[in-house]
Order: structure tokens, then sequence, then C-alpha cells
């Protein structure tokens, strides 16, 4: 949580803020986020399915969720608590892999309707800033000089490596 | 040894990533398992050197040492990767993707409410 960040990190460098405008009134959208059965149907990009979704929707109540990729196997599980929520307004938790070391994140999502339309605004804290540098693109880019396309086709050389030895 | 390939830190495989000579072991073992006395030869490091990027490796459970007390062959394992590559990049494509079926649920859920209100309120 941003208590243990170094004090050197400040917060501004460690968040990152996704929005997103819809043609739906937030009591739908605020739905869809507070429910296992909604969660299944949207969370998770395309071919990483929640195969495990727990969920207790209340303050204080814990969360977690694992994606199954196209390997077939489920990925490391996630989750964390519900710090806040405000029907059809904002949804607080922290959030994290269930890895040793992994670091943490407070996740904030804010449900702001207008006129019909829906914004929603996800703004993440990282633990630090490595932590945000490795989940972000342009950060992870910047970290490691080396252009996303090589490991690409790493992955690719991998994936038929192992496909022949299945 | 699935579990523990699992169970791996994604920041261990982004961290063993983060350096070109490990990517190259691991694109060399892509093609087929090695000794280490192979992997020293095309990377012109010691074996010391191999051996340190190995450990990495090893920790980050992208590659396996195999039995064989002699020669302890190196083999990739991807499972990790093919797990990183589904984060890779990627917080915010991840929910750049989401988001966007949310607006597609969202308006199933829509039309799923219209129908109900119009059971409600009669034949």
């Amino acid at each position: 949580m941003p208590a243990s960040a170094p004090a050197s990190e400040r917060e501004s460098e460690r968040e990152v803020t996704i929005t997103r405008v819809f043609d739906a009134p937030a009591r739908l959208l605020f739905e869809a986020y507070s429910k296992p059965e909604h969660i299944k149907r949207w969370f998770g990009p395309v071919g990483w399915p929640v195969t495990l979704c727990e969920m207790d929707f209340r303050v204080g109540g814990k969360f977690r969720f694992a994606m199954t990729g196209p390997s077939g196997r489920q990925n490391t599980p996630f989750g964390g608590t519900y710090r806040e929520i405000i029907p059809d307004r904002k949804i607080v938790y922290d959030n994290g892999f269930e890895t040793k070391g992994a670091g943490r994140m407070l996740v904030t999502v804010s449900f702001d309707e207008h006129g019909g339309h829906t914004t929603i605004t996800i703004h993440t804290v990282f633990e630090s800033v490595a932590m945000r540098n490795s989940h972000v693109s342009r950060g992870f880019e910047q970290g490691t000089n080396s252009g996303l396309d090589q490991l690409g086709e790493l992955a690719a050389a991998m994936a038929a490596q192992e496909a022949k030895s299945a | 040894m699935a579990d523990g390939a699992i169970s791996h830190s994604l920041d261990r495989v982004f961290a063993a990533l983060s350096d070109p000579t490990r990517r190259a072991i691991l694109a060399r073992l892509a093609e087929g398992e090695a000794t280490v006395s192979e992997l020293v030869e095309p990377f012109g490091f010691s074996q010391p050197t191999i051996s340190k990027h190995l450990k990495v490796l090893e920790g980050a459970g992208l590659v396996a040492r195999g039995r064989s007390a002699q020669f302890r062959p190196v083999r990739l394992n991807a499972v990790p990767l093919a797990a990183a590559a589904g984060w890779l990049g990627n917080y915010e494509q991840f929910w750049a993707e989401s988001l966007d079926r949310l607006d597609d649920y969202v308006k199933v859920m829509q039309q799923k409410e219209k129908r109900n209100a119009r059971k409600r309120t009669g034949k």
C-alpha cells in the first residue's frame, strides 16, 4: 500500500489513470462491478476468461480472481479487500497477485453520470515506481530498453517449442 | 513442476526478461535444450556469468535443469512467459480490453432490463 512505498517515491510517479465514457447509467455499470455473474462476463482481456471469481462485495469483504489464458492453465490468483463502496458512485479496493514479494496496488473506480452517459475512472496507485513500470507499457519499454516486438517473437518461438514437445 | 511454474512471481519474470543476454539465452533454448557449456560458446561469456544468468532465469521459473549430474541440460519453460505475456505491457491494455467488453456487456444488461420492464407493465 502507499504507506509502504519508499518515502522518495511520490504518488504521482506510482499512479496510472484510465477513463472511459459509457452510454449507460452508472447504476448498471456499478451493478456489473458488484456481482460475480457479471464480472465473469466482462473482466479481463479477450482470451483470458475469469475462471476463479470469489467476491464478498461489502466494505472489508475480500475478492479473489484468477484468469485462464490460451495455454489452458489458470494464472496466479490475485485479489484483495474492498475498502470503500458508495453505491453507483465509487469502489475502492486493494489488489495484488498471490505470489511472494508481489507488490500491492490501491484501485479507486469512480462512476460519474451526466446526461445519460457515465464516465468510469480507474485510478491505480502502485506500491512502488518499479511496480508501476513493470505493469505499464511505457514504463516497461523505458525500463528494459528492449522493444516488446523482440519479446513477442520470443514468446511465439517458445509457444511453438511447447507445442512441438506436447 | 506445474504448480511451481504457476506460482512464479511476475515481477521475477519481468526482471529476468529485462536483460538482453538472458533473452538471448531463452531464444537459444527455444530451439531446444542445451548444456551450460553449449550456452557459453555462442555468447562469449564465462561459465560463471552464464550460470548467474541461468540462476535468475531458473528463479523466475523460465528454465528448468535436468537431473543428469554430469550435464544437467537446461530447458526452457514457457508457462511463466505465457502468463507474463498476458500482462505484458499491459495494465492499460488489460483495462482497455476489459472496458471494451464492459461496454458490450452493459448493453446486454440494458436490453435485459427493458425486456423485464415490458414484462412487468403487462401483456
